[in-house]
């Protein structure tokens, strides 16, 4: 097995989500250990030293939240984590905990694998290094030196709250940031609750943005969640 | 019966009367016939018996015998009578009095009750008419409390007995200060009993200083009413007890009637929710087994007829597994939708936003299936945010623009509108498809209901319940309209209520 191979811990109770998470991620060059339980999973996470850990919130021995708060205690190996559809609140709890990204049961291949790549390029990144200051997708340029945002070859003037909310989604490029993430970073800590703020500039960037502000191909809504800046073309 | 205030002055009234019937007379006395002078005291007590009753009417026509006597019967100014013919003139004067002042009391008693049993009236018809406004039985129990301290002038206290509560001495009676004392603890355990009334101004437990009149429904009993007059001299007066036991009668029936409401409403849902068990169950077979089926068979050849099946078929079964799964997830998703707007569970958490948002996670979500058709959105700039569950108004877009999608042929528009009404959004999502049956319009909204030669590949029937029962929890209506030349227009409102979003802070431009 060549070490180059990133290591997926894949803590889920369902036997058949398992194989087919694993048989998958195995085709896509991932290597992959499984644990059922969360027990099971926090002692696989610490001593195997996993790249990437997909987590289950409905495990039978533990609420999926608790594993995540005691992963994030000793490492910041991103977490994705699974859930059902409709427990929308666990999600955003297990975001806000320090998870970096989620994904709805039932998912498509193409998804799964898009958000573990996102995850594993900014884990890449070595703490303390200088953020990236350009994200570029489709005719969209921001620079985040030059405080500059071009689309279609146009400058386009944002206000300061509009600028700032940007910003923080480039960097969190194709992450998925919770409405109470966004609102501590542009607005402070006293406004976290304050989420209409929050998307009356999101539809003002929108509108300023995509092409069409109804279909957002860019700033995408992860409903009852918060936002996601695409960095791939969907 | 209203008497006179003070007697006193109305016998002092008669005696000026009869005075002056003789001070006018006098003068004239050489003009006129004795029996003349009789008819005009005889009118005197007339007057007196009509205006200051039986008393001052007996005075009255003993004074007129006395004046009558001295001053125009001669010998004048002597009570002598010559003539015994004036007895009787003295007897017939008397007799009037009587007569008049009996006749004037009844009249005067009979105005009386009337007066009573009209109040009363006014007292039963407006309890009765609020009563009809209010739901539930705490709102009831309040209303009639207030109508019963009104009409005894005082306190009132409503205290129902629980269904299994013992009527001897088993009753909890409420913490109330009229309860305090114990003799209207006894008149209620009696009252309640008997089903009569007790305390003040009855036969039993006279001595205690309330009434108490039992809620007589017309199976069982319910209660008591305790009122205290608030200027306890130790009594009621009749025309204010029947007041009291009148309204209790009627809060009773009231009380009566809200129950088996109650207990009907509750039959209802149950019955109801056993059709919906039997329903979902019924479309648990047949929906969910149709693609499980497909699923099966294309799954059970790729593995085994792998090797001999060329690539596009194996491309293609593939492709029907993962349809046939999306629709049962759909169809799963849905069904515990309906469950949870059948049963009361809908959490709604309302955030002020633009409705923009929650179309646009429903239009990038459907896009596959709206593919062939052309969605138009018109939504005013000025549109206000609208207090909305992001997820579930995101829920009534998806399932008004599938069943748009689905029931339109492809190259169709679809256009999705929203203005303020007044207190609020009002959404339209319309087509230029069939169009909803005249007549049908309620029915759609119903579950399990599919459109006319809609088979069960299209869904279950509970796309629109569920919109019905999402757009409610938001305190808002959902119908559908014909659309002016051909279609249908589905309409929801989105009231604007709560408390305001707070104003957004400024925004310095960034240059």
């Amino acid at each position: 097995m060549p070490a180059a191979l990133p290591l997926v811990l894949l803590i889920e109770d369902e036997p058949h989500m398992r194989r087919f998470v694993t048989a998958t991620l195995r085709a896509h060059d991932y290597h992959v250990v499984e644990a059922g339980t969360a027990r099971d999973g926090l002692a696989q996470a610490a001593g195997r030293n996993p790249d990437l850990i997909l987590l289950d919130l409905g495990l039978p021995d533990a609420d999926g939240l608790e594993v995540t708060r005691a992963i994030r205690r000793s490492a910041t190996t991103p977490i994705i984590v699974l859930s059902a559809r409709g427990r929308e609140h666990d999600k955003v709890s297990a975001l806000d905990l320090g998870a970096d990204d989620y994904l709805i049961k039932p998912f498509g291949v193409p998804e799964l694998l898009a958000r573990m790549r996102v995850a594993l390029r900014r884990a890449a990144v070595p703490a303390g290094a200088p953020p990236q200051s350009c994200f570029e997708l489709g005719g969209l340029r921001v620079d985040l030196v030059r405080r500059q945002v071009v689309r279609a070859g146009q400058e386009i003037h944002l206000t300061r709250t509009e600028y700032k909310l940007l910003a923080t989604l480039v960097r969190h490029a194709g992450q998925v940031v919770t409405h109470r993430q966004l609102l501590h970073e542009v607005w402070g800590a006293n406004y976290v609750e304050h989420t209409h703020y929050l998307r009356v500039y999101m539809a003002q960037l929108r509108h300023k943005l995509e092409d069409d502000p109804t279909r957002p191909r860019m700033l995408a809504t992860e409903p009852g969640v918060g936002y996601r800046l695409r960095d791939e073309p969907s | 019966m209203a008497e006179e205030p003070y007697p006193e002055l109305a016998y002092l009234k008669a005696a000026g009367i009869v005075a002056l019937t003789t001070a006018v007379c006098l003068p004239m006395r050489p003009y006129l016939q004795v029996t003349d002078v009789a008819m005009l005291y005889l009118l005197a007590v007339v007057a007196v018996a009509s205006w200051y009753g039986r008393g001052a009417a007996v005075l009255t026509s003993a004074a007129s015998i006395a004046a009558f006597d001295f001053v125009f019967i001669p010998p004048y100014y002597t009570f002598n009578v010559h003539n015994a013919a004036y007895f009787l003139t003295f007897g017939v004067m008397l007799a009037v009095a009587l007569l008049m002042s009996r006749l004037t009391d009844q009249v005067r008693s009979q105005a009386e009750e009337a007066r009573e049993r009209e109040q009363r009236m006014a007292a039963l018809y407006a309890m009765d008419r609020e009563l009809a406004d209010v739901q539930g039985r705490d709102e009831q129990v309040a209303l009639a409390t207030r109508h019963l301290a009104r009409a005894a002038e005082g306190s009132a206290v409503v205290a129902l007995v629980g269904d299994g509560e013992a009527a001897d001495g088993g009753a909890n009676w409420p913490a109330h200060d009229l309860f305090d004392a114990i003799d209207v603890r006894l008149a209620a355990e009696w009252a309640y009993g008997k089903g009569e009334p007790a305390g003040m101004g009855t036969t039993h437990c006279s001595e205690a200083e309330a009434l108490v009149v039992p809620l007589r429904a017309s199976t069982r009993r319910l209660g008591v009413v305790v009122v205290r007059p608030e200027q306890a001299d130790g009594a009621i007066d009749p025309a204010r007890r029947r007041t009291v036991e009148a309204l209790a009668d009627q809060a009773a029936a009231a009380l009566e009637r809200a129950h088996w409401a109650e207990r009907h409403e509750q039959a209802r849902l149950e019955v109801e929710a056993e059709r919906l068990r039997t329903a979902i169950l019924s479309s648990l077979s047949h929906d969910l087994r149709t693609p499980l089926g497909s699923i099966e068979g294309a799954a059970s050849s790729l593995l085994h007829d792998a090797e001999t099946l060329p690539d596009e078929v194996r491309r293609d079964l593939a492709e029907t597994i993962l349809e046939e799964s999306r629709r049962m997830t759909r169809l799963v998703a849905n069904l515990l939708d309906m469950v949870r707007v059948e049963t009361g569970g809908l959490a709604v958490r309302k955030d002020w936003q633009p409705l923009e948002e929650a179309l646009g996670v429903a239009l990038l979500r459907l896009e596959d299936r709206l593919k062939a058709h052309a969605v138009d959105v018109r939504l005013p700039g000025d549109l206000p945010l609208v207090p909305i569950d992001e997820l579930l108004v995101e829920q009534v877009f998806i399932n008004l623009l599938e069943n748009a999608a689905k029931h339109t042929r492809p190259g169709s528009n679809v256009t999705v509108s929203a203005w303020q009404d007044g207190p609020a959004v009002v959404v339209e999502v319309a087509d230029n498809g069939q169009g909803v049956p005249k007549g049908a319009e309620e029915i759609v909204f119903q579950k399990f209901q599919r459109a006319q030669g809609a088979d069960h590949s299209t869904g279950a029937g509970l796309g629109l319940t569920i919109c019905r029962g999402i757009v409610a929890a938001h305190g808002g209506r959902i119908w559908v309209e014909p659309r002016e030349g051909g279609g249908a227009a589905f309409r929801f409102t989105l009231p604007l209520d709560g408390p305001p979003p707070a104003a957004l802070p400024s925004d310095l431009s960034e240059s």
